[in-house]
């Protein structure tokens, strides 16, 4: 239907502060003599999978997405506003409901779809700062999440793709959150890792971010990181994070003026 | 969580600003912490932390297991938290879950490092026995019995103290066993091996309210938050783990203040906490 | 004795044991004699018809406690009254309570009793002030008189007839309260008195004392503020410059938290112990948030046997 879904990548720029540069030539010298770290899909440290996204796959949703980042295949359908449940609690703000759910043949083995609950909490977390609770009050938005194919960094594809649906579902919103996360191997920090990546890394960092208004609404860090590492690593997730908050720009664009055609 | 009419709310905004909290304690100052350890004699290690109103019961069981296919020279820690109806009717069955699981994770985001094992509080390669085949599983339960605000922070304490209180039985292997079959562990009851616990870091919270970061809220301060950020700091001043929590989104910057100021907040919760450590087992003899 | 756990130290345990030794001492012995627990025998004259009261049952032809509590006779009545019992309301105290629903035409109070109160919206003040019968418009404007969470005093009317009460705010000194904060003691350490009202010029704090366990400690607020309209509060809370003054919020957390040490150490809560508490505080240079420590705990239980001791001793001096 639309040839215009296409790809685009959100490599955070290599010229972003002369100090930075400098420690990255450093790095990629390092890295150039260092065999023992290379990325197995060829990509350099800082490069990111290149992003496919996509909306309304699903009709039956007042707003959907669909996100393929390499490997990882995430789906989110928004539901709402619809009158809540809990009808008779009075409250001058609407309530977001978040639900991320693996699909049994998402990961390797079988059923092994960990981290439902705990995705679903950060999920809300990371976009309720986004989204204009008071302006749907008394009901509830519901944000469903898929994941079809777990192939690393899921959360943070799983918060892009959902502020992806919440805009297509015309949910008043701040800014679109877009989330990119980081592992961390000894000295070096590669972006975007996959899921083998992941599995052996020294530390991680995600990041939410809201690119228009320079806010971060989540950051997590796991492992053991000095103040230099997470200023470095936090700067080149809030670049990346802008280019891919221009890359869902650019898709909610194509699909209003494949509607107003 | 009883509600808050918008004239208390205010009041409380106010005195955080003015740096009187509804207690009187300044803003980065802690309640009362009051440290007990031994508390369960039937595990290997068990700690009961007060912090003001808030109350927290952990312990440490270690079992003999199989270590994991990927790792086999390591041992495996579980962190697991619940939340009592005794400290909210609301925790009952189900209610609970959501908090559990989110201050679980959160401790374990902190306490076991990255997927390799780098940067770990608890050296998971001293808790082999066999390589390959027996390891040792260690369980450490978390039990909010009364909660009022900062929970995380006086999970991470509580485990902390409870992982000083820890002895691991010496274990004997038979070493006449083929390499094949399941070697012969003979568990001593009387020599314990004490864990180290230099490495285990402690959590602090930073709530933002308004312009200012509080530390060690009360639940009724936690209603008023605009985002709260959980650093987890061990005693060599490096951070272990960053949770930001709440719905607000911050500038970067101010994150960055808020992990200076953890830091520094925290070595002296380490040194207290310490403190109140050797108190206690000092009692405890 | 609860809600504070302290560590004291050998020396702070021993000063606290001596000091509630010595209360105990000093309490009215006949108290102690009539004491009873759950099924004990209530001794009684078996020829006079007593009549059982609550508390007591019919077992064998002899009168048993049912709770546990003081024995109290009035003429033929024998009835047990517990120590620390539940809140037990009467027509014409003063309550603190918090609104938790809006209900057609009332408000539903939590007031630490066994139901909730409500207050009629008859029987509260138009924000206008007019004397007029309530319309629909009056109704569905309720939320700006009263919002859920506020926190307001009010008096008892009278008690409906399934035992849920009944509360009107009609007079001035009635209605919302803001600036402060809530304190919760268990209602058996606030007794009646004649007032409940305390305005406190020398701090400029309002001490409320409610009959229900729910005491308010804020900043003093001119009688007839209180029935301002949400919106208009509103405006005025927004604004940061109008935090309550420093030297008053000082005040209100130290009488806060003279109450919270008076309620765990189980002492009545009257106005002039509490002042006097956190004068005592003052003059010994404790610091606010150190009044919640184990030394100026121990120091108002051993000041307090010596008031004690001091007014028994005049007592029976001046016999």
């Amino acid at each position: 239907m639309s040839a215009q879904a296409g790809t685009g990548t959100y490599s955070p720029a290599a010229a972003a502060g002369d100090k930075r540069r400098e420690k990255r030539e450093e790095l990629r010298r390092h890295l150039a003599e260092d065999a023992n770290w290379p990325r197995a899909d060829g990509r350099s440290f800082h490069d990111c999978r290149p992003a496919f996204m996509q909306t309304g796959p699903t009709t039956a949703a007042s707003g959907s997405a669909y996100a393929e980042f390499g490997k990882t295949k995430v789906i989110v359908s928004v539901f709402g506003p619809r009158e809540s449940k809990k009808a008779m609690l009075y409250s001058d703000v609407g309530r977001l409901n978040c639900n991320v759910s693996y699909t049994t043949f998402a990961t390797p083995v079988r059923g092994q779809g960990a981290d439902n609950k705990e995705y679903s909490s950060m999920l809300h977390k990371a976009l309720e700062g986004a989204v204009m609770l008071h302006t749907f009050p008394k009901t509830t938005v519901d944000v469903f999440a898929l994941v079809l194919e777990s192939g690393g960094s899921d959360l943070p594809i799983i918060i892009s793709c959902a502020s992806l649906a919440l805009a297509d579902a015309g949910i008043m919103m701040y800014d679109l959150v877009t989330s990119v996360s980081v592992s961390c191997f000894g000295k070096n920090i590669i972006i975007d890792p996959t899921s083998d990546e992941e599995a052996w890394q020294d530390g991680s960092l995600v990041v939410a971010f809201m690119p228009a208004r320079k806010e971060i609404t989540q950051l997590t860090l796991t492992g053991e990181w000095s103040d230099g590492k997470i200023t470095n690593a936090v700067e080149l997730c809030m670049d990346a994070c802008s280019k891919l908050g221009d890359i869902l720009r650019d898709r909610l664009k194509d699909t209003a003026t494949l509607t107003s055609e | 969580m009883v509600g808050l009419s918008e004239g208390e709310k205010h009041f409380i905004r106010g005195g955080i600003a003015q740096g009187i909290r509804t207690d009187g304690r300044r803003r980065l100052q802690f309640r009362a912490l009051s440290v007990e350890t031994g508390v369960i004699p039937q595990a290997n290690g068990s700690a009961r932390v007060r912090l003001g109103a808030t109350e927290i019961i952990a312990s440490v069981k270690a079992e003999l297991g199989k270590p994991n296919i990927l790792h086999p020279d390591k041992g495996k820690v579980s962190i697991f938290v619940d939340c009592s109806p005794t400290a909210e009717p609301t925790f009952e069955g189900r209610g609970s879950e959501e908090l559990s699981t989110e201050l679980s994770v959160a401790l374990q985001r902190c306490l076991l490092g990255g997927k390799s094992g780098a940067g770990a509080a608890i050296d998971l390669s001293s808790l082999i026995i066999v390589e390959g085949k027996v390891c040792w599983d260690l369980y450490i339960d978390g039990l909010v019995v009364s909660s009022d605000g900062n929970l995380l922070d006086a999970l991470a304490a509580a485990i902390k103290v409870a992982l000083s209180n820890t002895g691991i039985p010496k274990v004997n292997v038979s070493l006449s066993a083929a390499s094949d079959e399941e070697p012969e562990v003979d568990v001593s009851n009387e020599e314990f091996l004490q864990f180290d616990t230099s490495s285990v870091p402690v959590i602090v919270t930073l709530t933002k309210v308004g312009q200012h970061y509080i530390v060690d809220a009360t639940s009724e301060e936690e209603s008023q938050m605009s985002s709260a950020v959980s650093v987890s700091v061990n005693r060599n001043g490096q951070v272990c783990g960053l949770t930001k929590r709440g719905g607000a989104g911050l500038d970067p910057s101010v994150i960055f203040d808020m992990i200076s100021v953890a830091k520094h907040v925290s070595q002296q919760f380490i040194a207290h906490l310490d403190s109140k450590i050797s108190a206690a087992e000092a009692a405890a003899e | 004795m609860r809600d504070l756990h302290l560590s004291l130290n050998q020396t702070q345990r021993v000063r606290l044991e001596a000091a509630l030794h010595e209360l105990q001492s000093l309490a009215p012995a006949a108290a102690s004699a009539a004491a009873v627990t759950v099924a004990d025998t209530i001794p009684v004259n078996q020829e006079d018809n007593i009549l059982k009261g609550h508390g007591t049952s019919d077992q064998d032809g002899e009168v048993v406690a049912t709770l546990c509590g003081v024995v109290e006779r009035v003429n033929k009545l024998v009835y047990v009254r517990t120590l620390r019992a539940r809140y037990k309301p009467e027509v014409g105290d003063i309550i603190v309570g918090r609104i938790i629903e809006i209900a057609p035409k009332r408000w539903r109070l939590e007031i630490n009793f066994s139901q909730d109160a409500v207050l009629m919206l008859s029987s509260m003040n138009l924000p206008d002030g007019i004397q007029r019968r309530r319309t629909a418009v009056d109704e569905l404007n309720m939320r700006s008189i009263f919002e859920e969470n506020d926190v307001i005093c009010a008096e008892v009317r009278g008690f409906q007839h399934d035992g849920s009460l009944h509360l009107q705010a009609r007079s001035e000194k009635y209605g919302k309260l803001e600036r402060g904060q809530l304190l919760t003691v268990p209602p058996y350490l606030v007794k009646r008195r004649k007032q409940h009202f305390h305005n406190l010029a020398q701090y400029d704090v309002d001490l409320i004392l409610g009959c229900n366990g729910f005491i308010w400690v804020g900043q003093h607020v001119v009688v007839g503020e209180k029935t301002k309209t949400t919106e208009d509060q509103q405006k005025s809370s927004a604004d940061a410059e109008n935090f309550t003054p420093l030297e008053t919020r000082k005040h209100i957390c130290r009488l806060a938290n003279a109450v919270r040490v008076l309620s765990a150490l189980g002492f009545t809560l009257t106005v002039e112990l509490i002042i006097e508490t956190a004068e005592a505080s003052v003059t010994s240079n404790v610091e606010v948030n150190n009044m919640l420590g184990a030394e100026f705990y121990v120091q108002t239980a051993e000041r307090e046997a010596k008031r004690r001791a001091d007014l028994l001793r005049k007592k029976n001096g001046g016999r």
